[in-house]
């Protein structure tokens, strides 16, 4: 044990005087595709013994949960590592603790996804247990109840928490009459209901090898991860039979929630809608959320709300999107006293982006930031085997992160602002608050009880 | 969700406990640029400055990537009592500007190459990074001296800083209803030591804090003999050598003033907390104890390390096995230990009950579960876990970032470097019969040196469910 610690060692030692290599491309990812057919994109990278494999199946996220039983899915990625093939809860869980290789499986509203990282003395061993977990779950009833009672457990402490509870009321009402509104968690009522049976019916539809996504990064070379891509998924069923989803316009546009409770300081969560990724405008609106409050200090929100006016601790801009909606989010929360100021300051700040427009200079500093800090997101194994994945599952091109940076230099001013006037859009703005303001906006409707939850 | 910048304060210690697999006592030999020939899990190299500042350089360069962290040996428990808060409040001033950098700018600057900072305080040290590209590097040290030798922001900048701390003060501690009772907890386990009070103070104190507490604090104890660089990432020993002395070599050092500090009064008693409230839902049960920090006792601080992998290290473990798979008594159990503490540091058990499991009964479940490990810990099981912690170490290196804060949390809690870097020899040594002794004084403690009873907090909901409209 302790010679092969020190071998590894002296592994880290040598590497430590290699210079850094001049890239031509942001990422140099080789597209490997297996004799059964199953592709993966890598990363080969050979000075740490460390793999990182980021796996997805596209739409096989919380839109399936069949009705009646939400948290089915979610509830599915806690029990894939629960027991599978010859192992129990327990034994299966032994293996990855003791060979220190970690697997977990996450899922959310569009997608399921997974990560495995290992050293490369384990490698064979970490292949078979992720092979054995999407393939022979074993979903015993012992498990499967730890894991509802584990989410029961989870829902109550989030009901304490005011930005989940803010979170929840807007995707409850932005995301009104479409899947997306469910809670994905699972509810009180839902989860106890859940069985083995469901986990099973819903393992066999969704997981597949045509909606299978993979992101490698580390020490292995192509050869060898096309024969280990089948090894790992080739006994996936070939075809997913998952759910159709439609595209949603953002509901409730232009109004505000609010939900009572004792707490000094009210926390406030807006959405208005979106860009999505292939829009041509897309880099622009990038940019411009930078500027806005999407860079956290130096933006213009946080900068005149938070460190002229002291009003908050912190206040965030985010695009984001889902396969079906775009959104652009503002989250921050002040003292109860300062509600009305603080709203009144947030959309006074988009109104006059979008009417006078942004600056030369903060365009310059904020095109800085994104393609300057893109080296920084290289530092780690799973990190970047998580880039490679999401750019899959977002149905990018492979050399898409070299494209996105020349888009991103070549976004002018006028792009910036013909975006902003487009998406600094106050009026279209869905507004959840939750706290004890001594004074709301008009209009506002009550929210009595947390949808979705008990 | 809010992405939590400037300032991760630790306030939710107990909560947090993440359990940095490292060790923790500050000794001469960690000023030499000597090179230690045991397996080192970082490779850090290390020099001082003729001015008492010492540098730490871990070389990696993977991607062409660094992170400068500058480490100062004082935190919230070095105020004085009277100004509680101003350390925080300090380091929030430091990003407000001198009279060549307006308020804010560094933070611009430093976003616009490419870059993140931030800062954050603990009790014992505060500590201010930023991770850029390797070519701006030396652009940013020269931003760095300006604040650190020239700090003095506007007045109006002063004032509206302090109320930015008051709502962070709001949004991480008074928003959740545990918030104030992981202040009580604190306030008594390490009652009349300056680790009983919030990091970020408490709101009366926050509200008479002034720029002079805050600059005070900051000529007393912010001077290159009682500080730390750390820099990871694409960069080498020579090159920080001549960057650290070009910008940080003439700080001038000053006399080290003494931590004075009493230690905990010793408690005769147990301390219960009950705590009832409208606004939780989800009841659960934590016991805490007084344990010594890796500077106060190497030894039994790896004992102690060791101990919480054997026994929780997830789900195929002692604890889990037997509270939430066997006896089905708790959804969710975590057993901890922070011993990156310049003092003393504590020992953490928390449990979520399952239906029907009374608090009370949990807590002695606990205690019966000790019990049991005191008699029947198999040696095989602690070797499996000092194994474990040895095969992880890799993982370590696997990012620029992170050994440099592994590091700087060591050097400041009085961890000596080689301690730091040979941990997976050091905790080769314990055995079962070493866990099973700190078990024994966990179950009959009374008032000794390393020891006393401990506190225990039964969280339960009121009957009136949360979110009624009031």
């Amino acid at each position: 044990m302790i010679r092969g610690l020190t071998l590894l060692i002296a592994v880290l030692m040598v590497f430590g005087a290699v210079p850094a290599q001049a890239r031509d491309a942001f990422l140099d990812i080789q597209s490997v595709t297996s004799p059964k057919g199953i592709s993966a994109w890598l990363v080969e990278d050979h000075k740490l013994p460390i793999i990182a494999m980021a796996f997805g199946w596209q739409d096989a996220g919380a839109v399936n949960d069949p009705a009646g039983k939400s948290g089915l899915t979610r509830l599915l990625s806690n029990t894939l590592d629960e027991g599978a093939g010859p192992y129990d809860a327990q034994g299966f869980q032994a293996e990855l603790l003791n060979n220190a290789i970690s697997l977990s499986f996450s899922m959310g509203r569009d997608d399921f996804t997974g990560s495995l990282k290992t050293q490369t003395g384990d490698k064979a061993k970490a292949f078979d247990l992720l092979r054995l977990a999407i393939t022979q779950p074993r979903f015993e009833p012992g498990a499967v109840k730890r894991m509802i009672d584990g989410n029961l457990a989870r829902i109550r402490s989030d009901m304490t928490d005011p930005d989940w509870m803010a979170t929840r009321i807007m995707n409850d009402r932005a995301f009104a009459t479409h899947p997306y509104a469910a809670n994905v968690g699972g509810t009180l009522s839902s989860l106890p209901h859940l069985s083995a049976a469901d986990l099973q019916a819903l393992h066999g539809k969704i997981l597949a090898r045509n909606n299978l996504k993979i992101g490698v990064m580390g020490d292995i070379t192509a050869a060898e991860l096309a024969a280990v891509l089948d090894q790992i998924f080739g006994g996936l069923p070939e075809t997913a039979q998952t759910v159709a989803v439609s595209d949603l316009d953002l509901q409730h546009q232009g109004q505000t929630f609010f939900y009572t409770l004792d707490i000094p300081q009210t926390i406030i969560a807006m959405m208005m809608p979106g860009i999505k990724q292939t829009d041509p405008d897309y880099e622009a609106a990038v940019v411009m959320d930078q500027i806005m409050g999407g860079g956290g200090f130096g933006s213009r929100l946080m900068d005149v709300i938070r460190e002229k006016a002291g009003l908050t601790y912190g206040i965030y801009t985010d695009l984001s999107e889902l396969k079906h909606a775009a959104m652009l989010g503002v989250t921050t929360s002040t003292k109860n006293e300062t509600l009305p100021q603080m709203l009144s300051l947030i959309k006074t700040e988009m109104a006059r982006a979008a009417t006078t427009g942004l600056t030369a200079t903060e365009m310059k500093a904020a095109k800085g930031y994104l393609l300057g800090s893109m080296p920084a997101a290289l530092t780690s194994t799973d990190r970047i085997a998580g880039i490679l994945l999401s750019q899959q599952l977002n149905n990018r091109p492979i050399d898409d992160l070299d494209q996105y940076r020349q888009r991103l230099a070549a976004v002018t001013l006028n792009d910036v602002n013909r975006v902003a006037k487009r998406l600094l859009t106050p009026d279209r703005m869905i507004t959840v608050l939750v706290g004890h303001p001594a004074n709301l906006p008009d209009k506002t409707v009550p929210v009595s009880t947390l949808p979705s939850v008990e | 969700m809010f992405v939590i910048n400037r300032v991760f304060l630790f306030t939710l210690m107990f909560a947090g406990c993440a359990f940095i697999r490292m060790n923790p006592a500050f000794s001469a030999d960690t000023l030499t640029t000597s090179v230690e020939r045991t397996p080192s899990v970082f490779n850090a190299e290390t020099f001082t400055l003729k001015n008492g500042l010492q540098v730490v350089v871990i070389p990696n360069s993977r991607a062409p990537v660094v992170t400068h962290m500058l480490w100062i040996r004082a935190g919230a428990a070095d105020e004085p009592e009277s100004v509680g808060g101003a350390a925080h409040f300090i380091e929030h001033l430091m990003f407000k500007g001198t009279p060549r950098q307006k308020p804010g700018e560094y933070s611009r600057r430093v976003r616009e190459l490419g870059g993140q900072d931030n800062a954050f305080t603990g009790h014992d040290y505060t500590a201010y990074f930023f991770t850029i590209t390797s070519e701006h590097l030396e652009t940013v040290m020269k931003m760095e001296r300006e604040r650190f030798m020239h700090l003095g922001p506007p007045k109006s900048d002063i004032a509206s800083e302090k109320q930015v701390i008051i709502e962070e003060r709001r949004q991480r501690t008074d928003n959740d209803p545990l918030g104030a009772l992981t202040e009580q907890l604190r306030a008594y386990l390490y009652a009349s030591h300056p680790y009983d009070k919030p990091i970020i103070g408490w709101m009366d104190d926050m509200k008479r804090l002034t720029w002079d507490d805050a600059v005070t604090f900051k000529n007393k104890w912010y001077i290159p003999n009682n500080m730390i660089l750390i820099v990871s990432g694409d960069v080498t020993t020579p090159q920080m050598k001549a960057l650290a002395q070009k910008y940080y070599g003439d700080w001038k050092a000053g006399p080290l003033p003494p931590r004075d500090r009493l230690s905990p009064p010793l408690h005769p008693a147990n301390v219960t907390l009950d705590f009832t409230s409208g606004d939780i839902r989800q009841p659960q049960m934590m016991m805490i104890w007084l344990a010594p920090s890796y500077r106060q006792n190497p030894v039994r601080s790896r004992v102690l390390q060791v101990m919480m992998e054997t026994l929780d290290a997830g789900a195929p473990t002692r604890l889990y096995q037997d509270f939430v798979v066997k006896r089905k008594r708790a959804t969710a159990v975590s057993l901890s230990y922070d011993g990156d503490m310049w003092d003393d540091g504590s020992i953490w058990f928390s449990a979520t009950p399952a239906d029907g499991v009374s608090l009370k009964d949990l807590q002695q479940d606990f205690i019966a579960f000790l019990d049991e490990t005191a008699k029947d810990l198999s040696e095989e099981e602690v070797k499996a876990a000092i194994k474990r912690l040895q095969h992880q170490a890799i993982y370590a290196r696997d990012s620029v970032a992170g050994p440099a804060m592994m590091i700087g949390q060591g050097l400041t809690a009085g961890i000596p470097l080689n301690d730091i870097e040979t941990w997976p020899n050091l905790i080769e040594t314990v055995t079962a019969q070493d866990i099973k002794a700190v078990i024994h004084e966990m179950l009959r403690c009374t008032p000794s040196e390393i020891c006393q009873p401990p506190m225990t907090a039964y969280i339960t909901p009121a009957p009136q469910p949360a979110g009624v409209p009031k």
